[in-house]
């Protein structure tokens, strides 16, 4: 039986093409079998319900200002946040748990497969809104880079350090904890500022500010760690 | 069955791991050895035994100390990776994609330990799945299948690859006595040249596959050796009484209406031959409540 470690080693008779030829083609079958894995009905409900509400503004004769506008594309990417909670959700965590092929392949394949997509989506959100609606997009679509991420960022943590398979559920109690207490913090010193605020401009720093530290964050916590630092039980330990 | 005599040399060593969850020390120190052939490990509820084969399995890091498996320390990437490529791991309570078949499941396995070649896999699945029996069932949704089922998908996902080094938590639990006998040659096949490190709370089982026995309680190992050496620990220590015995560490009613105690005799007790199963009480020594209730 051949498998792509017994190419991966510095003998003669095996040539650098046959170790790729053999990476490729476990590439090949990797690709499809993650993507079956995917739990693609939080996603996809998600994005529905997000297309609905971006779509809900064409309903009214008069088209809405822009400051429903980014009302309406800050509760869409939350909506899609939701989504991307369930991303990493892996019933056979467990039973996979020890292959050669990690945890940090199949969730980086995973949220390969999700960025296309989500540029999509987003695109047509935005396009679903009345040109009239449409706040100044540049700002929005950071604000909503950096909710999408920070919920990938929860669910990475709670793979991370829980031995759970199903993280959405969770992550969206803790998502949806974050948006409130963003709510709750005045939009002075917060993250929810208007374009007609004076600290508009200083808010899309720390937009940038959380975009940058929960990407790091997610790649960080992503791999498999080879010391354990803290676990938090899910079960008893016999 | 006869259990695999064990074959060279140690293959699998673990040295003072321990791992703590809170305030709860899972592992203490545990070492031990493994060689060729099917290891048992004993212990009750709590004793820490999913927590080593995770360990073991590399399914999480320990706190410390420090274990090598077939060559390979996993406190390196290159270390891990090396031993995840000669490593099946059967766990307590599998988990799977239910809109898969079964063949589909154990090919999703198969592409994770890396077996590139399509035609080979696909061979290769169809052997392990004859292997537990399932061929006819392969194409059936894991939903549909029963749960001895599943847990025979499982032990196929653990063999996919011919592992070089297999464990295995309570693959029995659940099983009809039907299938855990069938379960049983598997396992003793599987052993058949290959490391297998057992976990399981049947005695029986380790009397009849394992030449190597491992007590585990508290998260220390309280005896290594072969179910034979564990047997005979309870040797004289086991008698027969009308009433129950106050001192004897455990104690039951058999079926004849006697009490079977094992603990010190009193002077004169009327001595009956130990099973690996007094062994085994007696090497937890009053650990678990279970046995001493």
């Amino acid at each position: 039986m051949r498998r792509l470690a017994d190419t991966d080693t510095d003998t003669d008779t095996v040539t650098e093409a046959e170790t790729g030829g053999a990476q490729v083609g476990l590439l090949r079958s990797l690709v499809p079998a993650v993507w079956r894995t995917v739990p693609w009905r939080a996603p996809a409900a998600a994005g529905a319900l997000g297309l609905l509400i971006a779509g809900g503004t064409r309903l009214p004769d008069d088209a809405p200002g822009a400051g429903l506008g980014l009302l309406v594309l800050r509760v869409t990417a939350l909506a899609g946040a939701v989504g991307l909670a369930f991303l990493l959700d892996d019933p056979a965590r467990n039973t996979s748990a020890a292959t050669p092929v990690g945890r940090a392949v199949r969730a980086g394949l995973r949220m390969a497969f999700m960025v296309p997509l989500a540029v999509l989506w987003w695109t047509a959100v935005v396009l679903l809104l009345p040109a009239a609606t449409r706040p100044d997009l540049a700002p929005v679509t950071l604000q909503a880079a950096g909710t999408a991420v920070g919920a990938l960022t929860l669910a990475t943590a709670a793979v991370r350090f829980t031995d759970r398979a199903e993280v959405g559920r969770r992550t969206v109690v803790r998502l949806a904890t974050v948006a409130v207490l963003m709510i709750l913090v005045p939009s002075r010193w917060g993250l929810l500022a208007t374009p007609d605020d004076p600290w508009w401009e200083a808010t899309q720093v720390r937009w940038a500010v959380v975009l940058g530290v929960t990407l790091t964050m997610c790649a960080v916590w992503t791999p498999e760690p080879l010391e354990r630092r803290r676990l938090i039980p899910t079960r008893g330990a016999g | 069955m006869t259990p695999v005599p064990p074959v060279g040399p140690a293959t699998v060593t673990a040295t003072d791991l321990s791992l703590r969850f809170g305030g709860t020390r899972a592992l203490d120190g545990v070492s031990l050895r493994l060689s060729r052939g099917v290891t048992g490990l004993l212990g009750p509820n709590g004793a820490g035994k999913t927590t080593l084969l995770r360990v073991l399995a590399t399914a999480v890091p320990p706190d410390g100390g420090q274990f090598t498996a077939l060559g390979h320390d996993p406190r390196t990437s290159s270390g891990r990776l090396g031993l995840r490529r000669t490593l099946g791991y059967l766990p307590q309570t599998p988990g799977f994609h239910q809109d898969f078949t079964a063949f589909d499941f154990v090919d999703y396995v198969a592409i994770l330990k890396e077996l590139s070649d399509r035609t080979a896999r696909h061979s290769e699945v169809r052997r392990v799945l004859d292997a537990v029996d399932l061929s006819d069932v392969r194409g059936k949704r894991l939903k549909r299948l029963s749960g001895g089922m599943r847990q025979r998908v499982a032990l196929a996902a653990a063999l996919v690859g011919d592992p070089g080094f297999l464990v295995l938590d309570e693959p029995t639990v659940g099983l009809d006595p039907e299938q855990r006998m069938r379960f049983r040659e598997l396992i003793a096949q599987a052993g058949e040249g290959r490391t297998v490190l057992l976990s399981t709370h049947q005695t029986e089982d380790v009397a009849m596959l394992c030449h190597r026995v491992v007590v585990l309680a508290g998260g220390r190992v309280r005896f290594e050796g072969t179910p034979a050496e564990l047997t005979a620990r309870a040797a004289g220590r086991v008698w027969s009484s009308a009433e129950r015995a106050p001192h004897a560490l455990a104690g039951w009613r058999t079926g004849v209406g006697t009490f079977r105690n094992i603990g010190d005799p009193p002077d004169g007790a009327d001595l009956l031959d130990p099973t690996l199963e007094d062994g085994y009480l007696l090497a937890l020594d009053g650990e678990s409540a279970e046995v001493t209730a």
